[in-house]
């Protein structure tokens, strides 16, 4: 930084924010922080198995300690129909596990208490007796013809396919694939990643039998989505139900999801008849929220030998985890990945997106709430490179030669997206002429098959 | 078990389990909910308190370990003629966003402040570095305390 503190502008401007005076004095109010007379303490048993049958629970002891107010397995759950939930995704979701355990972290029971170290004792006291079966954790085996078959919850389920998706115009692209003078093909997996907010998720959930108003202080991102689920699972109308976001220690999407621990809250408060608070720990948080990303993407792109780019296809396996809880507001199931064809011009391309079941935590669109663009973008942008490499040509130089021109804009995507305005080659000419040119070696990728 | 501890410069006797770790004393017995608790392990610093002017991981010090010691926590930072600071830095140079690592980093830069009132920027960033910030404002966190250096006689606004 040259420029000095007063002359420099950051994002947000130089306006001092309402909510710094609390947070400096350390008078936020996070939903930990809140305290409810009466309040019992909730704590999640967790699977420490990735797949396995549950055979049997004993709560007895659990049920004897001297500050334990309930204890809540998948079996109570059951009676009360609340063992599974419906999913962000027309899926379902596991409240706590009834049949098997299908990720490690996955919630088996619920330990209601008056404080939460007591919670956290009687836990220890619960004794589970699983029967292992063997995990599916590499996505790209979960469609094999012996792959165990995780969703047997689902009537006549005989493998692990979640959802097959398409955009753009399959048989165009491989025309332009079949005429090209130049192919890169490359698998590019943008791993699984965890958002990791500094706060981790909570909820206090206060059932009041009398006027059967339920009030939720839930650390959620989306508010009127839970509140929706929540009068699903409790069979209450909405308006009995309110829903307070307090401040929220970092999201980052990973505060969308509806997890089990808030419900379980809820269903803690419905049994004893007190305010239940549930805040997982750190562990929790990352063995057992939404991920992002865990895409592996089969890319490929034609071109002709001077540069000019004719097509783009993308295969992807789609790793959704245990259930297909994917929290995104689009109405496609892989978000917005349609939008890989990026910022250049050519005739054809196609995308395919195959989700499936693996036996990890849940999730799917979490982080930077991108619905898939990061995702995408990565995709394109690094089968250019590989091109560039290719055809031993400068990776800028290549882009320029692609990229959409401005009277082109409104501009349709061959996979049905409308740009309605921009200019691109002026912004990129710019920003390189600004700063290090991309052609040195250290920006060229190091691998990448091809075929011509 | 009983203890007595010193916390902000005042006096607390509390009736606890002796595994009782000091961010729940804070938090649960005493209502200093500034403190928060992150990770358990260390690792997040978010329940960063002053243990006689240092900088501790209060998820994993026992409540027992702190008595006979002074204790300071983000609620004992203001001053009486208005904020520290280091709390006025991180207003005017925007070292938050969510706040939740902020008690945390504010009380390792105090600290800093109190043995080194002149870093440099690389004490600055190596003096935080137990402290995480996932909204990704170290800059700005780093230009907070630079601002809380070079201001430490500021007058003082709230």
């Amino acid at each position: 930084m040259t420029a000095t503190t007063d002359e420099a502008t950051v994002g947000f401007g130089r306006r001092h924010r309402k909510e710094d005076a609390r947070f400096l004095r350390g008078k936020g109010n996070y939903v930990d922080d809140i305290v409810l007379p009466g309040m019992l303490h909730g704590a999640v048993l967790r699977s420490p198995h990735a797949h396995a049958r549950l055979v049997s629970i004993d709560t007895t002891a659990a049920e004897a300690h001297p500050k334990v107010k309930a204890v809540i397995t998948g079996a109570v759950l059951e009676t009360l129909n609340l063992a599974w939930m419906p999913s962000l995704s027309a899926d379902v979701v596991a409240v706590l596990a009834t049949d098997k355990v299908r990720f490690h972290g996955q919630e088996v029971a619920f330990v209601v208490a008056e404080d939460r170290y007591s919670a956290r004792d009687a836990l220890e006291l619960i004794d589970v007796e699983y029967e292992p079966l063997p995990p599916v954790i590499d996505a790209t085996r979960a469609l094999d013809p012996d792959a165990p078959v995780i969703r047997d919850d689902i009537e006549g389920k005989t493998d692990n396919h979640i959802f097959d998706w398409e955009a753009g115009d399959a048989a165009a692209t491989e025309a332009e694939f079949a005429a090209a003078e130049v192919v890169v093909t490359e698998d590019i997996l943008y791993p699984r990643v965890h958002p990791a907010p500094m706060e981790t998720c909570g909820a206090i959930a206060d059932m009041d039998k009398v006027t059967g108003k339920l009030t939720i202080y839930c650390n959620t991102q989306a508010p009127h989505a839970h509140r929706t689920l929540y009068a699903i699972v409790a069979g209450l109308p909405e308006h009995k139900i309110r829903v307070l976001s307090p401040d929220i220690g970092g999201g980052f999407g990973n505060k969308v999801g509806i997890y089990p621990g808030y419900v379980l809250s809820v269903v803690g408060s419905i049994v004893t008849g007190k305010p239940v608070k549930w805040v997982e720990d750190r562990s929790e948080n990352l063995m057992s929220t939404s991920f992002a990303r865990d895409y592996h993407m089969k890319t490929s792109i034609a071109a002709t030998r001077d540069g000019k780019i004719r097509a783009l296809k993308v295969d992807v396996l789609a790793d959704h985890g245990a259930f297909n809880n994917t929290a995104q507001p689009t109405k496609f199931p892989a978000g917005f990945f349609h939008i890989f064809t990026g910022s250049y011009d050519y005739p054809a391309a196609h995308c395919g997106v195959k989700g499936v079941y693996t036996n990890k935590a849940p999730g799917g669109v979490a982080y930077a709430c991108s619905f898939r663009i990061t995702e995408a973008v990565y995709a394109v942008e690094r089968i250019v490179d590989c091109l560039a490499h290719e055809l031993d040509m400068d990776p800028a130089e290549l882009r320029m030669k692609n990229l959409l021109r401005p009277e082109q804009f409104p501009y349709r995507t061959p996979t049905g997206w409308e740009y309605d305005s921009g200019d691109y080659p002026r912004r990129c000419e710019r920003r390189w002429s600004s700063s290090v040119t991309p052609t040195s070696a250290a920006n060229r990728p190091t691998s990448g098959s091809a075929a011509s | 078990m009983q203890v007595t501890v010193t916390v902000n410069g005042q006096s607390y006797t509390r009736d606890i389990e002796p595994r009782m770790l000091l961010v729940h004393f804070l938090r649960d017995e005493l209502a200093l909910t500034g403190t928060h608790w992150g990770c358990d392990t260390s690792n997040c610093g978010v329940c960063t308190v002053l243990v006689d002017g240092l900088p501790a991981k209060s998820c994993t010090m026992l409540a027992a370990m702190a008595v006979g010691h002074e204790i300071r926590t983000v609620e004992g930072l203001e001053r009486a003629d208005g904020l520290d600071p280091v709390q006025q830095g991180f207003m005017t140079e925007h070292g938050l966003q969510c706040g939740f690592c902020t008690p945390g980093v504010m009380m390792t830069a105090r600290a800093l402040l109190d043995r080194n009132p002149h870093p440099t920027e690389d004490e600055i960033r190596r003096a935080i570095a137990g402290n995480l910030c996932r909204c990704t404002g170290y800059e700005n966190i780093v230009r907070s305390i630079r601002w809380a250096a070079d201001n430490a006689s500021a007058e003082v606004t709230s």
